[in-house]
């Protein structure tokens, strides 16, 4: 369940794996300039910060430049998020169009990050309920 | 001499399997060939062996090919380039696949144009005898033929210049920043040679870019009909359905599967050779490109492939 945030405004959203950026960004009720929204025409492109990400399609060389591969580039439409991410728009802040699907994504993410302490919680009792035997006095 | 239509446009895309759903599971193209890494299409009611080829690697377009009416026009459009101060090179016939042989040359746009005289015939989907009206087991949008194309260049005057000079057409309307053509800067021009609204337009911006390549359709129903089914298969129109004012056509601008941007298009008036020009003045342009809106959205002028 990567998490979105923007730099610098601060907006995080919540994404489905294997969603890609743009696709998330739009799901959750915010706008910015995008254009053919299939990875040809190159307008909707981020910096990334932090995390890193994956093109799910070939991205056209005369799109996404060898320097542009390695220098944070992210071309919005087809980069799924590996981990959560910290990017940047260009010259614009996200626009909030549907303050419904925000709501929605709020919950979504806040369910995922209960479910996600909830699972470490129970991993964590889990690990000193093996590691017990070793450290109860004999 | 006589340059006929707009024969094929021959396009990159990034995924051709993807590609070929696009084109031929929604916009209905009949596949006649795939070989080499290309796949090439033609609509039900075209004759000539392909009038689309898709080819697998990067974006936007790979080169048009134009149609004459005879083997010997094309050494007339040859001495026509070669007096406008193109470089012209032959080409054989089967360099492309069931094409005939002709010439080649790279406009001032950085676009490159083929000029042919024949394909190999197949034949419409209804035939030529007692034909019915359409084939009834069209597929999505079942789009019948290839229309036109819209390209960028940064001197849109020197291409209709190159246009009138080589091919002999005529331009049908055009945006101007004055009505007075010698004091004008030419920001688009839409251009044929028959009655055709226009087979070739060029708007200003980067070189060799793409705008668009359209399909056409009958009317306004046929229109609603296709957008109705880009719903289904989610594709992203950019616009549409409307009408340009220039041209009088009705429209949706959408994108294929690798961003290039198709349109289907439907009606525009009969164009002729001395109908006067249509000019329109920089500040009604988003009317001209967009009728019912009035405003040209910003990808209209930015997004190309």
């Amino acid at each position: 369940m990567p998490i979105v945030t923007i730099h610098p405004t601060g907006e995080v959203i919540y994404l489905e794996p294997d969603e890609t950026v743009l696709s998330g960004l739009y799901k959750a009720g915010y706008a910015y300039t995008i254009g053919c929204r299939r990875g040809g025409c190159a307008i909707c492109k981020v910096d990334c910060h932090e995390g890193s990400f994956t093109y799910n399609r070939p991205v056209a060389d005369s799109v996404i430049t060898a320097e542009e591969s390695s220098d944070g580039t992210c071309l919005s439409c087809r980069a799924v998020p590996d981990s959560d991410i910290t990017i940047e728009l260009r010259g614009e802040n996200v626009r909030l169009v549907n303050p419904f699907l925000r709501q929605l994504n709020d919950k979504a993410r806040q369910r995922a990050e209960q479910y996600a302490a909830s699972t470490a919680a129970a991993q964590g009792v889990t690990a000193s309920a093996r590691t017990s035997p070793t450290t109860s006095p004999s | 001499m006589a340059v006929m239509r707009m024969g094929y446009v021959h396009a990159r895309v990034t995924d051709l399997a993807e590609a070929k759903h696009h084109y031929a599971n929604t916009l209905g193209l009949y596949e006649t060939l795939a070989t080499d890494g290309k796949i090439f299409f033609k609509g039900w009611d075209e004759w000539d062996h392909h009038s689309v080829v898709l080819e697998e690697g990067g974006v936007g377009v790979v080169k048009y090919g134009f149609k004459v009416e005879y083997e010997s026009d094309i050494d007339l459009i040859e001495k026509r380039a070669r007096e406008f101060g193109l470089t012209v090179e032959r080409m054989s016939a089967g360099e492309n696949p069931e094409v005939s042989d002709g010439i080649r040359f790279t406009a001032p746009s950085e676009h490159i144009f083929e000029v042919y005289h024949a394909q190999t015939v197949i034949g419409t989907e209804v035939g030529t005898h007692n034909p019915e009206a359409f084939p009834r087991h069209l597929v999505g949008v079942g789009v019948p033929a290839l229309d036109h194309s819209l390209i960028l260049a940064e001197d849109v005057r020197t291409m209709e210049n190159m246009f009138k000079h080589v091919f002999d057409f005529f331009p049908t309307e055009r945006v101007q920043t004055d009505l007075e053509d010698d004091d004008a800067h030419y920001i688009a021009t839409w251009m044929t040679s028959n009655n055709q609204i226009h087979q070739i337009a060029v708007l200003e911006g980067p070189q060799g870019k793409l705008h668009h390549f359209a399909f056409k359709l009958q009317d306004w129903t046929e229109i609603g009909r296709a957008a109705d089914i880009m719903t289904m298969d989610d594709v992203p129109i950019d616009i549409g359905p409307t009408r340009h004012g220039i041209t009088r056509g009705q429209t949706i601008y959408f994108f294929d599967p690798s961003g290039n941007r198709n349109e289907v298009f439907a009606g525009g008036y009969p164009a002729y050779r001395d109908r006067p020009i249509n000019k329109w003045t920089p500040d009604q342009i988003a009317k001209g490109i967009f009728y019912h809106a009035r405003e040209i959205n910003e990808r209209f002028t930015t997004v190309s492939t």
